[in-house]
Formats: structure tokens, sequence, C-alpha cells
């Protein structure tokens, strides 16, 4: 439906909204919701760049590597 | 509306057979095979176009949640670490951020069991129960969900076998192993039937992949290096015979008055007529540079000293290859601008296309950008993806060779490479006989929700 909202709420504590908003007085970030949203994403990300390396122990992925080359899927 | 067949439908059953051909299951073999032929005469059932690249990881995925290999942001087995140039990372299941027909089931309260779909290792939770495919380490690993389904595993069959590595020259040994593979399974498949809750079943037998790409020289009269009389001539319809007689064996304990029943397959398999050794030939183009005076036969190019500055892409070989461009500030060593990128990759591309065949013949080869054939491209893309003359000759990533056409695989025995059309049948209670069809791997997902009632917003449509 196009008039499904889009945003839902959050609460954090309040000193730490004004820490947010004092710190992007003068940035590009228009506003706390703004810079909240944008630090999240950056958080998802980099755990899930973590998660790619973390599934397997370095010599379980030795094992595989060398498995998958042996099958012909990393030439 | 359902129509009349689907209304019977209470659980579906769905036959994963890792790079069956229609070709052969659906023709060649088809008198040969009792207990799916009378399963098939019952069905819907023709070729299903397999996703880009059409290989087991992403395509089962791909298969299974109805999105495409850019969505998911898997293009292979590995993906190139970002600020990188050959550091890898190794699909798994938690890679997997789309839903599942599974867990679209699972919101509905419905069970499902998956046997060996690959990516599922690490096992991941979900409403029923799962056994891991090939990219498991090994039986000593966590392979199952919940995890006390392993000990059940082995008091049934001793150690699962996840995979059999089938380049090497040893053939026999191979072909033993696979065949013990494949009635493990099916023997732990039975099992999880008569002893676990379930309305969607699903299993992949990675046996058939390795059967083809060991013995298919020996099997193919075409093939460039067919051997006619030897022991092995017989191995790959003896494979699908064991898969004959397994599946009939597995189909005695379902009910099919209320059970739909498919057989798919990931992508087909047809004979290799070669492999090109992809980065010995951008070296001769000039487009990538190295520093090391002579090249051993067979090397591979992180062993050797590039010279990134003055090189404008590289290459991975596979049954498809991915092709780099070395962009400034995406690089370590960047050489092309970012706004020279597409115009340099446009040039690459029809360089690319114009190869031409060791004899001077012309090839259909194919190139893709992912961010044009997918609605997004997330993750470690390639900028490049390459179907030499339509997969018919793979790519090798290694290099060193008199010429860049190599008779046989760069890495070990393999004769086969796969093709772009996997199979689909659908039989469902009541059906009394066969109809063709076409479909696409993105059709599944709709299709198997249809049956249970569902629907959904998917890029494929339901054939019920």
């Amino acid at each position: 439906m196009a008039d499904e909202k889009k945003y839902t709420t959050v609460s954090i504590p309040k000193p730490l909204y004004e820490k947010i908003k004092a710190r992007i007085e003068g940035t590009g970030f228009t506003s706390v919701s703004d810079y909240v949203t944008y630090v999240l994403r950056e958080v998802l990300a980099s755990l899930e760049e973590e998660e790619k390396e973390e599934v397997f122990s370095k010599e379980e992925e030795e094992k595989v590597k060398e498995r998958l080359r042996a099958l012909g899927y990393l030439d | 509306m359902k129509d009349g067949y689907a209304d019977s439908v209470k659980r579906v059953f769905v036959i994963g057979l890792d790079s069956a051909p229609p070709e052969l299951l659906f023709n060649r073999f088809f008198d040969d095979l009792p207990n799916i032929r009378r399963l098939l005469e019952k069905s819907v059932y023709g070729p299903m176009k397999s996703c880009i690249p059409a290989i087991t990881i992403p395509a089962w995925m791909v298969m299974a949640t109805g999105k495409s290999p850019g969505e998911l942001g898997l293009y292979g087995f590995r993906h190139r670490k970002k600020g990188t140039y050959n550091d890898v990372w190794i699909a798994h299941s938690l890679m997997v951020k789309e839903k599942a027909v599974w867990d679209y089931l699972g919101e509905e309260g419905r069970r499902s069991i998956l046997v060996g779909v690959p990516p599922s290792y690490p096992p991941r939770k979900l409403r029923g129960c799962m056994v891991g495919c090939f990219i498991t380490p090994d039986a000593e690993s966590d392979y199952t969900y919940p995890g006390e389904l392993k000990r059940e595993i082995e008091r049934l069959v001793g150690e699962y076998i996840f995979d059999v590595v089938f380049r090497k020259d040893e053939r026999g040994e191979v072909k033993k192993k696979i065949w013990e593979m494949t009635e493990k399974r099916f023997e732990v498949i039975r099992y999880l039937i008569e002893n676990r809750a379930w309305d969607f079943f699903k299993f992949v037998e990675i046996g058939l992949d390795r059967v083809h790409h060991a013995f298919w020289k020996y099997f193919d009269e075409t093939h460039h290096l067919h051997e006619p009389d030897s022991e092995y001539r017989d191995a790959i319809p003896d494979y699908y015979r064991l898969l004959d007689r397994e599946i009939g064996k597995t189909l005695k304990l379902l009910d099919l008055d209320e059970t739909a029943v498919m057989i798919v397959s990931d992508h087909g398999v047809k004979a290799m007529k070669g492999a090109f050794a992809i980065n010995q030939w951008l070296i001769e183009e000039g487009l990538l540079r190295v520093r090391d005076g002579e090249i051993r036969e067979g090397s591979r190019l992180e062993k050797l000293d590039v010279d990134w500055k003055n090189s404008t892409a590289w290459a991975w070989g596979g049954y498809y290859s991915r092709i780099f461009i070395n962009v400034e500030g995406r690089e370590p060593e960047g050489k092309v601008s970012s706004e020279r990128f597409h115009e340099a990759r446009d040039e690459i591309a029809d360089l690319v296309k114009s190869i031409r065949g060791p004899d001077g013949e012309k090839w259909d080869t194919k190139v893709y950008y992912p961010e044009d054939i997918y609605p997004v491209a997330r993750g470690d893309r390639p900028d490049m993806m390459v179907y030499l003359d339509n997969l018919s000759w793979r790519a090798a990533g290694t290099l060193g060779y008199e010429t860049p056409y190599l008779e046989e695989n760069d890495t070990g025995p393999d004769d086969a490479v796969h093709s772009e059309y996997g199979v689909f049948s659908l039989y469902m209670p009541g059906m009394e006989e066969s109809r063709q069809a076409v479909t696409e791997i993105y059709d599944f997902a709709p299709t198997v929700l249809r049956l249970f009632g569902i629907e959904k917003e998917f890029r494929g449509r339901s054939i019920v």
C-alpha cells in the first residue's frame, strides 16, 4: 500500500539523544534520526562483513577451500 | 483460486538432483528408469532455466528463495574480499538473508525437513530439522539442526558422507565412494520421512553432479577425449539406475493421494570442449602485466609478481569466469579511474566476445554485468561474468601454458561443464497424465507456496 508507513519509532536515553544532537551540529546530518540510522546501518554492515569470516575456523576454511578446489569450484 | 489438483495437496516432497539435465532424465534414460518414469507420466514436466550463474551455489538458494543471485549477494562458492585482489571468503548458509520457502512455511506453523540443500553449513534453525550440505567441513562438524539429530544419523549409517572429490585418477575408488554416499543419504532421507513430522521435505543429491564430471568422457561418444572401451562406460547410466531404485523405495513411503512430488535440478550438464586460460589471454592482450620472466605451467595468479599499477583487469576461472577491472580507489593499486570504468569494461567485454576457438571457429560467448541482470547486485560482485562459448569452455585461472586453449582441465581430470537448463517436474494427487512445461528457476518458490495456499510477490510465477 502506498501510504503504508515506512518508519517506526525506537527509544533511546535522553542524554544520548542530546549528545548526538550536539555532535551533528554543523554536519550534513539533518536530524538525530538520520544519524542514528546511518550509524546502525554501518554497524550492521560491518557485523555482516565479520560473519562472512567467522563461520569457518582457519583450519576448517582451509579444508573446505581445498575440497572446493578439488571439485573445480575455485579454479 | 487454486486448481483442482492443488487442492488435495497436504504435503510437498522435493527430489533435488544436482545437475540433472532434461536431455538425459526426460529423454535418453526415460525408459531405463521405471520409478521416475511412472512419476513423470503423471506430472507436469520439462526443462527449467537456471539463474546466471548456473552454478550450484547460488542456484539452489535462488530456487528456494525466488530471489536472484544479485539480491542474495551470492555469485558462486567464493567471493572476493573487499580491497584485495585474490583473498576470498567462502559462501555459507548465514549469508542467505532472504526468506526461503521453508521460512514462509514455518511462519504458518508448517514443518520442513531439509537434507543437503546448499549452502547449509552451518546448520540453521528452522521449524523442522535439517542435515548440512557438502560445504560442511567434515563429519566431525555439527551438521544438523537440531544438534541431537547428528547422533541419530550416526547410529543409522555410521559416518555420513557429504561429498566425494572426483578430480583424481583413481576412478574406481571415486565411483565406489559416490555410490556409498548416495545409499547412505537415501537411508537418512527415508528415516526422516518416517520418524519426523513434516509438511515440506526437500533433499539435494550431489552425487549426480560428481558422477557427471568424473565419468562424462567415458559415456559421451561425441566428447573430444571419449574412451569407447573403458570399464567406466556405463558409470553414468548405472548411477541413474541407482537413483531410480532409491527414489522408488522412497516414494513407497509417501501417501501419493495427498503428497505432491517434485524433481528439480539447479542446472544441466554437457561435454567440456576444453579450458581457456583467461589470465594468460589477458596478458597477451596487454591488459594484465606480470614481472615474472618465465611462468611455470599451471601457476596461479596469486603466486606471481603482478605489476598491478599497469594492469587493467584480472580474472578468476571456474565453470564461468569472473573478470575484475583494476579500479583506482577501489583496488589497492588501481589503474582505471572510476570515470573510465564503464568505458574500459565495455572495451574488455567486446574483446572477450570476439575470442574465437583454437581452430578459428566462432564462439557463442556471453558477457553479463551484474547490475544489468539483477534488480540489485548486492555484496562482493564481479565486474563481469563470462560464459565462454556458452559454458562449453571452462575458464582456467592458471597460466604459463604454450597456448591458452587447454584440451584438459587445468586442475585435475574433469570432462563436463554446466548447461543452462536443468529439470522441473511436479506430480499432484489426482493427475492421470503428463503435461509438458518450460519453467524458470524463479518459478519454484511461488509454485511450492501456492501448493500450500500461500501467495507472495515473486518475479517468477506459480505453474499451478
